[in-house]
């Protein structure tokens, strides 16, 4: 039996090794997408484009302007634009808000009165305009405080844990771990059995004496040690390129993504006992994958969506293994905080292995 | 003429006899309107907020129930721990922590009874908020949110005939007032779509025909190379298009968005489009021999940076200028603006001619390297 397996193991990596083309897209499409993905992938709001209608020409007005981009969130992109055709630039993209300040601003607000500044934003991004609105409250908020010497009765003090610079590439870089290994190992691990049976040579493996599980599991070690690879490459990237911190424990990530793998390439397996061609294997595990990521938490929160969506979230095994290694890796999480997750992907992976394995046998006999 | 007709028909049998590929090319688009449309949202709003509450009167409770009613922030069912609050950050149960000291009350009363405006002294009274700053963006809108909350309570416990001096914003917003996301998202999605389709499909069957060896035999055939590859890619343009009709037809009648400029020509880009992504399909088909790598490949060229590096959902400005170059030969990058402009702002061809110029030069450089790469490889 394990010799069975060895031996199948072998000709599994042979195949792989052989073909060049393929060895370097496993390993440099996962660097390639972690370099511009760790990049790419920035929901921050900055430096937003802004055009600024100042009425008032009053130092107290450029003043205002001043702080207004003074962080990194709004950028002067037209300071003297055409007289009040602000929508021809949104609709050419020069800029995305425009601020008018009306002429009493200097005035009014001396004299220590409401003072109504305009902000017109460009709704076309939902995102970006809600978070415009919210920064210019805030800088509003700030200025007025500096300003007018306002008293604070009440003052909130915030203690930033796990994350104090503020980069949303250590949220990121992980997620992205986490894609990169569901994607390959369920693509290949679908992809080699229906290979097989395309070309013809999963009959000829039947009538040799290897058993369904041998079969199965020979098939499947192979593209979990490629995963544990690309994981382990794309980690020490991680932690060397893009220097994120790494809190908590290598060996309980490496053993949660053992159980992890086991469910991706589950899936990869079922795919292969319900599609006939390459083609079609492909396409079912695209399908699963685009599911999975988007249903991941990955960049769109979940507590965002609908409930209904919300249910359906939990049989994304993706779901639990991005909480881990985010967890992990950024907060230090030990398994005391991480069951409610460990146990759902080892029930997930209970039952699509099974389940593969039942199709499978159903199949062959 | 009539060749190209043959293989095509050809073609369409391929897709029509394969149901499981032909069911996932037409539900994938509309799963994927579905859950852009629903489920993805980037807005930040319901942050788990725990809160430990020593002060535990009714201006505490007041507090509380305005942050819960802002709409930003949700309660946590699950118990905090005072002596380690932080645990309840660790298991991912909330995302910030509010501790409320005792002496809200007091405070609030202060402001109430207060003559003028400097007649409080400051920092009377610190509320303190542990956030989980893994999510930096999230981290940031919780702070900023809660101070906001904080100072409309402030503002409406002033004395009567009390009135903030300064500034306040006044806003409005252009295109999409409910601040919609699938507005945003169903626009970008066509592009998307079409390039996934295009490319991807394109590039497979080519290579299926090179992996089962019937290549040679078509070349062996009357069929010209230039022929064949028409033929082949006519009908999957059909597809694309057909996905991109669903996707607008899902995102116009369910989702409600607006379309406010001409069909005609956004339906004449989104054929430029197609073609750029066809082009991209065969070059791709004529480098690789197997359907595996040649799926792989066409994921990593097309799919990847249409969704990442073409503005769909991140920011081109955000990115390092190394990444912001390599936008420019994405052609989504270019039909994004494009279909957006046209969809919600109305904009015309007056408004969008560099685009326009950028996405028709590049289906046409795309186009002739890839017809040339081919001819080179079939000779």
């Amino acid at each position: 039996m394990i010799q069975t397996i060895l031996a199948l193991m072998k000709k599994e990596l042979y195949q792989v090794i052989r073909d060049r083309n393929m060895l370097r897209l496993i390993f440099v499409m996962p660097m390639v997408q972690l370099l511009v993905l760790g990049y790419a992938i920035n929901t921050d709001v900055k430096k937003i484009d802004t055009a600024v209608y100042d009425f008032d020409r009053s130092s107290l007005s450029r003043e205002y302007i001043k702080a207004k981009t003074a962080g990194d969130y709004f950028v002067i992109s037209s300071e003297k634009p055409p007289v009040l055709d602000v929508e021809r630039g949104f609709k050419e993209n020069l800029y995305t808000a425009a601020l008018i300040i009306p002429n009493d601003f200097s005035e009014k607000f001396t004299r220590k009165k409401p003072v109504k500044v305009g902000l017109l934003i460009d709704g076309s991004n939902a995102n970006s305009a809600s978070i415009t609105s919210g920064y210019a409250e805030m800088i509003a908020m700030q200025f007025n405080r500096r300003q007018l010497d306002l008293p604070e009765p009440i003052v909130m003090r915030q203690q930033m844990l796990y994350n104090p610079e503020s980069e949303s590439i250590y949220f990121m870089v992980p997620g992205i771990v986490a894609v990169l290994i569901t994607m390959i190992t369920a693509m290949l691990s679908s992809m080699a059995i229906v290979r097989e049976r395309e070309i013809g040579t999963l009959e000829q493996l039947m009538v040799t004496p290897i058993t369904v599980p041998a079969l199965i599991i020979g098939k499947t070690i192979p593209f979990a040690i490629l995963g544990f690879l690309e994981m382990s490459i794309a980690l020490l990237f991680g932690v060397l390129w893009f220097g994120i911190p790494f809190a908590g424990s290598w060996l309980l990530l490496y053993g949660l993504t053992f159980i992890y793998l086991f469910t991706t390439l589950g899936v990869g397996l079922f795919i292969s006992t319900v599609t006939k061609t390459q083609q079609q294997a492909m396409f079912f595990t695209w399908f699963f994958s685009i599911f999975a990521i988007l249903t991941s938490g990955f960049f769109a929160p979940i507590a965002n969506m609908p409930e209904a969506v919300q249910y359906i979230t939990y049989l994304n095994p993706l779901r639990y293994y991005m909480i881990i290694v985010r967890a992990i890796m950024m907060k230090g999480a030990t398994v005391e905080a991480l069951y409610p997750e460990i146990i759902a992907m080892i029930i997930f992976g209970i039952l699509i292995f099974s389940s593969s394995w039942l199709r499978y046998s159903k199949r062959v006999s | 003429m009539f060749k190209i007709k043959f293989i095509a028909q050809k073609e369409l049998w391929h897709i029509l006899r394969d149901p499981r590929s032909l069911i996932i090319a037409i539900l994938m688009p509309i799963v994927m309107t579905l859950l852009y449309g629903y489920a993805i949202n980037l807005d930040i709003k319901n942050i788990k907020l725990a809160v430990i509450d020593f002060d535990k009167t009714s201006a505490s409770s007041d507090l509380m129930g305005r942050l819960y009613n802002s709409g930003y922030f949700s309660e946590v069912t699950d118990p905090v721990s005072i002596n380690d609050p932080e645990m309840i950050l660790k298991k991912g149960q909330a995302n910030a922590v509010l501790i409320i000291r005792p002496g809200l009350s007091e405070a609030i009363q202060k402001l109430k009874s207060m003559q003028n405006m400097t007649s409080i002294s400051v920092d009377n009274y610190e509320l303190g908020l542990i956030v989980d700053g893994s999510d930096a963006n999230m981290a940031a809108a919780a702070g900023s949110y809660s101070s906001i909350v904080v100072s409309q309570v402030i503002k409406d416990n002033l004395p009567l005939g009390f009135e903030m001096p300064g500034i306040r914003i006044s806003r409005q917003v252009f295109y999409n007032p409910d601040l919609k996301s699938s507005h945003f998202f169903v626009p970008g999605l066509i592009a998307i779509i079409l390039m996934m389709i295009s490319a991807l499909l394109t590039s497979v069957t080519i290579a299926r025909e090179k992996e089962s060896g019937t290549m040679e035999q078509l070349l062996t055939t009357p069929i010209t190379p230039r022929q064949i590859i028409i033929g082949k890619t006519l009908p999957y343009i059909g597809l694309a298009i057909l996905d991109g009709f669903l996707v607008l037809g899902f995102g116009v009648f369910h989702f409600g968005v607006p379309f406010i400029g001409s069909t005609l020509l956004l339906f004449v880009f989104g054929v430029i489009y197609v073609i750029a992504a066809l082009a991209i399909g065969i070059f791709i088909s004529t480098i690789v021999k197997t359907q595996q790598l040649a799926m792989m490949g066409a994921m990593m060229v097309t799919v990847l940076p249409s969704v990442m590096l073409s503005g769909f959902i991140f920011e081109i400005k955000n990115m390092p200028l190394v990444l912001q170059i390599i936008t420019h030969i994405v052609p989504a990058r270019y039909f994004l603006l494009i279909v957006r402009g046209i969809m919600l702002k109305g904009s015309g061809i007056e408004l969008l001619w560099v685009e326009a110029a950028f996405l028709i030069a590049l289906s046409i450089v795309l186009l002739s390297v890839a017809t040339k790469l081919f001819k080179l490889r079939v000779s």
